[in-house]
């Protein structure tokens, strides 16, 4: 899909969402958050711990169902979903990138990449294809064949980017993806982001830092379960690619 | 998620804990391996004894003998017929007539160990204790073999018939129409002239495998003139040749049992051996078909006891392997997690896990198999009975390995896909 095509339309739509979890007295994590995610864009979602920043998460992700309102992924309405659907999707639309990277620590660079599309069942010659391409694509070629423990912080992170690109998913969510990593690799790890946005991918990114969220286009804060404001970013950071399409 | 990548993922996961998988299959391998060695060794000594006794016997068990043998035994003696009869010698040639003469008897041949000395060919003397002294319808109505050489000796002449591991006994092989000298324990010596030699064992065993790699040497006479146990005949008051066994051949096998019961109403009633026995002796009468039957069914007894054993061992390797996933899956709570996140559904992970335990019962199986025949044969050649595996508890095996392997791996790995992803992404 060209970035033509994929401009106008949302990829990932929460509608007054709210989630309340029962302990004891009830605790009102998300209440009432509504936000689209337009196809191509770059959101930063901002907040102090306990502001409902991971729920929102989970929810956009497919992981978890509001307790009120609506999710709509790649127009679909997550809530109306079987759970066996919601995986499905979550699979196909949503690629997920891990501060602690999360990869299978046996399987090397390349079977890690190849992991969401075996759950969607792609056939092994196009897998395989795509996994080399997509290892390129992150500047690992050379590091197929190396495991999880061969390989630098910043080079997992990489792997990890890669897979959550395997399906070609609507939206890439990536949860303080530089929080374990040094400042020099964090920046090259952003400047991945940056081309990938360029190449009209749809990330939306939870991050503490202030000048990590200043790559995206828009920011959201979030506190106490609810959207505080939502920022335009005026000159957004863009390590390489710089400047304005 | 196709069968064959949860195989190359669970296969990676086994390889990934070499130690672990072994260990934990080793209870499986110990089960299978027991079971396997018990079943063999039960179906080799099964194997033995049919064709033991079935060498004795001029038909082909399956097709049902006519034969019985009548011995005296102790009263209440459990089991068949003894190695050369139980009891002493009572049966009289009276009572052989008098048998010959019932219903639906087609010969009596009688038998009786006579005590040697030694035997010498050709300046050679070897140490024997016993022959065995019949009539010649012990080699064409019983079969107790076929002969290689010559034929049957004639009753009243001084030959012999000797089987192939007495021919071969002396430095030089005896052949037919040569001259031995059989010693008696009393010292006296006969000599006589070789008629036959028996080749191998009768062909009924054959479907048994070849059960005499070693058979003892064994040398028959004719009851006149080596045997010479005599006692007074109750019936007619003459002094007659008395043997220790008998063997009774019913005209066909349909009659046997009717014939049995009719050789057993003779020995019960007013018969010589029934006067010359003491009172704390009976009379046996156990058709071939019945002790075949009897040897089957205890060596069945001893395979089923035995298997019992196995199943629990089987158990607790299931136990071991159910144990072990469950390990496994909390270990692995994170990396379900991510899989799950991936895309991964429930059933995958279930599906993954459960392949996992099925490799595991069956590489247990296989090496339990393994290990099993191995044993088996080892006992089987150190018993000297003929080597017999029964191939389908082979398939057996594989198919108990696979369903150990399912049992054990159900719960842990229902427990796996159940996990929720966000727990377990939050899990250290």
């Amino acid at each position: 899909m060209s970035v033509n095509e994929r401009t106008n339309q949302t990829a990932v739509a929460v509608q007054d969402a709210r989630k309340t979890y029962q302990v004891g007295e009830p605790v009102h994590a998300l209440d009432g958050v509504s936000l689209a995610l337009k196809r191509g864009s770059y959101t930063a979602v901002m907040g102090p711990s306990g502001s409902g920043k991971s729920t929102l998460m989970n929810l956009i992700g497919c992981l978890d169902t509001p307790t009120e309102g609506r999710v709509i992924a790649h127009g679909k309405d997550v809530t109306q979903l079987s759970s066996r659907e919601r995986t499905r999707l979550r699979g196909s639309e949503i690629g997920f990138v891990f501060q602690t990277f999360n990869l299978m620590p046996r399987l090397t660079a390349q079977e890690n990449i190849v992991q969401p599309m075996v759950a969607q069942s792609v056939s092994r010659s196009e897998r395989d294809e795509r996994a080399k391409q997509l290892l390129e694509r992150v500047g690992l070629g050379d590091r197929a064949d190396h495991r999880p423990n061969e390989l630098s912080g910043g080079q997992r992170q990489r792997v990890s980017i890669a897979r959550a690109l395997a399906n070609d998913p609507a939206l890439i969510l990536a949860d303080e993806p530089t929080g374990n990593l040094d400042s020099e690799t964090g920046a090259s790890i952003m400047e991945l982001f940056s081309e990938l946005h360029e190449a009209g991918n749809t990330i939306l990114m939870v991050t503490h830092e202030r000048d990590i969220a200043e790559h995206a286009d828009t920011i959201i804060h979030l506190r106490d379960g609810v959207i505080e404001r939502e920022e335009t970013v005026d000159a957004p950071v863009r390590p390489t690619v710089g400047g304005d399409p | 998620m196709d069968l064959l990548e949860s195989l190359r993922m669970a296969w990676r996961t086994i390889r990934g804990h070499r130690l672990r998988s072994t260990l934990t299959t080793l209870g499986v391998v110990i089960g299978i391996g027991a079971v396997i060695t018990f079943v063999t060794l039960g179906a080799s000594l099964q194997g033995a004894i049919v064709s033991d006794v079935a060498a004795g016997s001029s038909n082909d068990v399956a097709g049902g003998s006519p034969e019985m043998t009548v011995v005296s035994q102790l009263q209440s003696a459990a089991g068949g017929p003894g190695e050369g009869g139980g009891g002493p010698a009572v049966f009289t040639e009276h009572d052989i007539r008098q048998l010959q003469q019932t219903e639906g008897v087609e010969t009596v041949v009688p038998a009786g160990t006579v005590s040697l000395s030694g035997v010498t060919y050709s300046g050679q003397s070897i140490a024997k204790s016993t022959m065995t002294a019949t009539t010649p319808a012990y080699f064409s109505q019983t079969g107790a073999g076929n002969f290689s050489a010559g034929g049957s000796f004639s009753l009243g002449e001084r030959e012999v018939v000797l089987n192939g591991a007495a021919a071969s006994i002396f430095d030089q092989n005896v052949s037919v129409g040569d001259s031995i000298t059989v010693t008696r324990s009393s010292g006296t010596t006969i000599n006589a002239t070789v008629a036959g030699i028996l080749g191998g064992n009768s062909g009924s065993s054959g479907e048994f495998g070849s059960s005499d790699d070693s058979p003892p040497p064994e040398i028959y006479g004719p009851t006149d003139p080596f045997h010479e146990t005599r006692l007074v005949s109750p019936a007619t008051g003459e002094n007659q040749r008395v043997y220790s066994q008998l063997t009774v051949v019913a005209v066909d096998h349909d009659q046997v049992d009717q014939v049995a019961t009719r050789v057993t109403d003779y020995f019960t009633a007013d018969s010589d051996a029934q006067g010359l026995l003491s009172s704390s002796y009976e009379v046996s009468v156990q058709t071939v078909d019945a002790s075949v039957k009897q040897m089957q069914s205890l060596v069945n007894t001893f395979t089923s006891f035995v298997t019992g054993i196995a199943v629990i061992s089987l158990i607790v390797g299931a136990i071991g392997i159910a144990n072990i996933m469950l390990v496994s899956v909390t270990e692995r709570t994170r990396e379900i997690g991510i899989m799950k996140a991936v895309g991964f559904q429930n059933r995958d992970i279930l599906q993954l896990f459960l392949v996992e335990a099925v490799i595991l019962g069956l590489f247990g199986s296989v090496f339990g198999i393994f290990l099993g025949v191995l044993a088996g044969y080892g006992a089987t050649m150190f018993l000297t009975l003929p080597f017999v595996f029964p191939i389908e508890w082979a398939g057996i095996a594989v198919a108990v390995g696979v369903l150990v392997g399912v049992i054990a791996g159900l719960y842990p790995a229902w427990n796996g896909a159940r996990i929720d992803p966000i727990e377990a992404l939050r899990h250290a």
